[in-house]
């Protein structure tokens, strides 16, 4: 106890002194703290919560029953053919949308970088609005166009193209057309960030040595500018294989997202979450094909 | 190896005119550089070469051939790039084979010319490298060995040593003379610096403002510089205005800012008229600069005639500053209110300082002159 | 010979024609959306048989719309603020960190990942959770799910920029004697202000258009306007989407514009002298 007097401002000193040796890291943690913990409170535990009632049982009276551990929930989706076969239509959404997007978006992309002045501006000026509009506007404003009666229809029909009108709303090709504008803006910003970067001359030194135009781009714009090649597809597939807006604007057939939503109004918790599971699952699957695939063209990924 | 000839190329880019009215004959085997300070047009002129731009008129040959209309893959040129323009996503190897795998050579003949071209820029060994790890002088050779692979017509060169540093720049400027004598090849070279100008070149065309001014040796380039914008160009060097008061048949007597009258002696005949405004250039490798023993020998600034016939100017000023350069000092001397500079080799450095009389003398011979509009006056 | 030179001709031609065209399809569906506020008749058809602006007094009559538009706002500006104090601590936080620990390598793929997860999926789960705590159709619930999207793109921009500037300066200042908060304010922040208020406007106008989660999340008295907008749509579709579709664009156009104003009026101002 005597110690004490003497003891109490050499450990203040000595606190003091901790702080100061790592004052930096310590305030790198401080600072990055309200971040992490924002990220584990809404979106790592809520994921936990997910897995946890995809795994309760289902009850009549509640959303799910308390405190139960059943596979009753995998093993209904499992099992259900129509779920299946939704789940196979929003894949086939999700891959030629995908596949359009990156298409598109390279060429747009490419056509961004190579112009000067005033088009360049307009086209990018042309990708960043549509973003400033909510997508459900977006897709809707595609009714008046497709549907039978449309714009598009009356255009093909006095063109003498067409003899009697086609269905394009609602159907599948209104779909495709609708997710591919969601998502075309973002494939294109995300090329076109990769691309800005890179240096004209090395496609002018391809030309130099003899490769043909499309060559120079396939041999060498295209390995470049895989990163954000990759980021452009990851981003298209999974938004559109969960597709929400546009399959309930522009038709009638069920996707994974419309489903599912129908789950959670059927009350049916256990059931939706054993379903996102799945679904989840099985677009990290694809997404780590895509991903090794595209990588073994060309370009190391960078995260950051 | 091959000929080149450029006929009255033009290149405009919306008003402004970037090359104007380029004609040459550029020789088979020869290496070429073309000369200018930037903005000149000789990196444009290159880019025409290689079919990398489109010129608005004009024609270009290569071998008798027209192959203005061909593009730039179909041209059987190479172009070594200002900042290299390697491949980053494919090995050293890959980059060097690049030419080569355009024209459907075999796989194997790829990797083994490949190499041997990496051999003959010392870069053996490093076929695997990601070019991203090179060094300046690394990636400088492997570009180098990129465009020899595919044996090229015409090598073109847009500065590529420009991002050295100098010790660098220097070795490679040996090192690249060294590789134009092996492969046999016609080498167009730009560049901004006159030395290596001068220490590559066969034969130097001078650019400025979209035009080539002058074609020639580099001694005669430098000896007998076509008009006044080469002579200031090509070095340091002392520009006096002057007027022309006395001209005789094998001389022309100036009255300068100096404050002197000098002579310069003519071969006969001298295309100049009393009255004419001249400029006149004193460099500084001509001129000798000493302490004036005797400040009022000048007095009435009479020049003085040597024996053997031959004139030799001289004024007389204070150093006002002295500069030392390494292996050369330089003083800044005033002339009658006029600066001027003159060199001395490090040897000889103890001597002057600042606020002393001295004498700066040379031959009448070395000096050139020029009219207001720029052209080299035939003394 | 020349025919080569021809057929690159032809392919430039072709690439115009190719982006121009691309171009005007990526802006119709916007001018259908502003063409049919105009429209004079309850359907929608484009071009409208037409024009009145009958939709937009329709608008401003209609109390379940400007509540909406209200609710929007609140929802907004509160992802904004929350997704800007986050991103902004979380990049400054990790640009301090010398060497990269573990948990700085990992927070760049954790905030991230729900940028590549289905509206949907993130709407269910966080509904299943909010409903746990009871929090489900509150402001808060949309602002914590709008902020898990919008704060990725303050995070990315603001590493972006954090990464461009001269942390020397920072040493500077604290060498001079200024403490950490001293030297945020005074020395980093008027570096950085325009890259913050950049990264807080995308946030808002991220919150401002999304709608899955919000539809998932919202309960009548907190539903924005794209949440109405959806279930208008899928009942009868009359103009008034339209009328409040422009509004929402014209709202994003001027912020965007404001903020290229703020930030660059220096460089207008040069441009226009």
């Amino acid at each position: 106890m005597t110690e004490t007097p003497t003891r109490v401002p050499t450990s203040i000193a000595a606190v003091r002194e901790r702080i100061a040796g790592q004052s930096s890291s310590n305030r790198a943690l401080l600072l990055m703290a309200p971040l992490l913990a924002f990220e584990l409170l809404v979106f790592v535990i809520p994921f936990f919560i997910l897995l946890r009632i995809s795994f309760a049982e289902s009850s009549a009276n509640f959303v799910y029953a308390e405190g139960t551990v059943s596979l009753e929930a995998y093993a209904s989706v499992l099992t259900n053919e129509l779920l299946w076969s939704i789940v196979g239509y929003s894949f086939l959404i999700g891959v030629v949308v995908t596949v359009l997007s990156v298409l598109i978006g390279l060429f747009y992309a490419y056509a961004i970088w190579r112009s000067t002045g005033l088009v360049k501006s307009l086209l990018l000026f042309s990708v960043v609005l549509p973003l400033l509009t909510t997508l459900v506007i977006r897709t809707y404003a595609f009714r008046p166009l497709l549907s039978p009666t449309g714009t598009l229809n009356e255009i093909l029909l006095s063109l003498g193209l067409l003899s009697e009108p086609i269905s394009f709303y609602p159907g599948t090709i209104a779909v495709v057309i609708g997710q591919l504008y969601i998502v075309l803006p973002y494939a294109v910003l995300a090329i076109y960030s990769v691309l800005a970067t890179m240096d004209w001359h090395v496609v002018e030194a391809a030309r130099d040595l003899g490769a043909s135009r499309p060559r120079s781009i396939l041999e060498v714009v295209v390995p470049q500018v895989m990163p954000g090649i990759i980021v452009a597809t990851v981003i298209s597939f999974a938004w559109s294989v969960g597709a929400y807006a546009a399959p309930g604007v522009l038709s009638s057939s069920l996707t994974f997202a419309i489903q599912v939503e129908d789950m959670m109004y059927g009350m049916r918790y256990p059931e939706a979450g054993a379903f996102s599971v799945l679904m989840l699952l099985l677009m990290l699957a694809s997404i780590a094909i895509i991903f090794t695939v595209l990588n073994r063209f060309g370009g190391e990924f960078d995260l950051a | 190896m091959s000929e080149i000839t450029l006929s009255e190329l033009e290149k405009q880019y919306g008003d402004t005119t970037a090359v104007e009215d380029v004609s040459v004959d550029i020789r088979d085997g020869e290496l070429l550089c073309l000369l200018g300070p930037s903005g000149s047009g000789k990196s444009t002129t290159l880019r025409m070469i290689a079919g990398l731009e489109e010129p608005t008129s004009g024609e270009i040959t290569i071998n008798g051939e027209d192959v203005t209309d061909q593009s730039a893959y179909e041209r059987n040129t190479s172009t070594v790039f200002q900042d290299w323009a390697l491949f980053p996503h494919k090995s050293v190897l890959e980059n060097v084979a690049f030419g080569l795998k355009m024209r459907d050579v075999p796989k194997e003949q790829r990797r083994e010319r490949a190499e041997a071209m990496l051999e003959r820029v010392q870069m053996g060994g490093y076929g695997d490298e990601d070019p991203t790890n090179l060094s300046g002088g690394q990636k400088q050779r492997v570009a180098l060995a990129r465009s020899l692979a595919v044996n090229p017509d015409v090598l073109l060169l847009d500065e590529p040593l420009s991002n050295l540093d100098k010790r660098l720049r220097e070795d490679m400027q040996i090192e690249l003379r060294e590789i134009h004598e092996d492969v046999e090849e016609t080498f167009v070279h730009v560049t901004h610096d006159q030395d290596e100008a001068f220490t590559l070149a066969d034969r130097i065309g001078i650019m400025n403002e979209g035009e080539l001014i002058q074609v020639g040796e580099p001694t005669e380039v430098y000896e007998n510089p076509a008009n006044r914008f080469i002579e200031g160009f090509l070095g340091d060097t002392n520009f006096v205005e002057s007027e022309a008061v006395r001209v005789t048949d094998d001389a022309v007597h100036v009255e300068t800012e100096l404050g002197y009258e000098l002579v310069l002696p003519s071969d006969g005949d001298p295309d100049v008229t009393e009255g004419a405004e001249l400029t006149l250039s004193l460099r500084p490798e001509v001129l000798s600069i000493e302490q004036d023993a005797a400040a009022d020998s000048m007095e009435g600034h009479e020049q003085p005639v040597l024996a053997d016939g031959s004139t030799l100017n001289a004024v007389v000023g204070t150093v006002e500053n002295v500069l030392y350069r390494g292996s050369t000092v330089r003083y800044s001397v005033s002339v009658n209110g006029t600066s001027m500079f003159a060199e001395r080799t490090g040897a000889n450095t103890d001597a002057l300082t600042a606020g002393e009389e001295v004498r700066i003398e040379w031959e009448g011979d070395d000096v050139l002159a020029f009219r207001p509009d720029g052209s080299q006056v035939t003394l | 010979m020349s025919s080569t030179l021809h057929r690159e001709t032809l392919e430039t031609a072709a690439f115009r024609a190719g982006y121009l065209s691309l171009l005007a399809i990526m802006l119709l569906p916007l001018l259908v959306v502003v063409v049919t506020s105009f429209s004079g008749t309850g359907r929608l058809a484009f071009p409208p048989e037409s024009f009145s602006i009958a939709w937009y007094g329709e608008f401003l009559d209609s109390v379940r719309w400007l509540d909406a538009f209200t609710n929007s706002i609140i929802v907004g500006v509160g992802t904004a603020l929350l997704a800007t104090v986050l991103g902004v601590t979380g990049a400054f936080g990790q640009e301090l960190e010398d060497d990269d620990g573990l948990l700085g390598t990992l927070l760049a793929p954790l905030v991230l990942v729900p940028l590549l997860i289905p509206p949907v999926i993130l709407g269910i789960t966080l509904l299943m959770y909010f409903n746990e705590f009871g929090l489900r159709g509150s402001y808060a619930s949309i602002v914590l799910a709008h902020t898990l999207w919008a704060t990725p793109l303050v995070y990315f921009v603001m590493r972006s920029v954090f990464s461009r500037f001269d942390w020397q300066q920072l040493d500077a200042a604290q060498d001079l004697g200024a403490g950490p908060v001293q030297s945020f304010v005074h020395v980093v922040f008027p570096n950085v202000k325009h890259g913050i208020f950049v990264g807080g406007l995308l946030a808002f106008i991220i919150s401002l258009q999304e709608f899955v989660m919000a539809l998932f999340l919202s309960t009548p008295g907190t539903q924005t306007i794209p949440v109405i907008a959806w279930t208008e749509i899928r009942q009868a579709l009359d103009p008034v989407v339209s009328v409040v579709s422009t509004i929402l664009v014209v709202i994003s156009v001027v912020a965007i514009v404001a903020a290229v104003i703020a930030t660059n009026l220096e460089w207008l101002s040069r441009q226009l002298s």
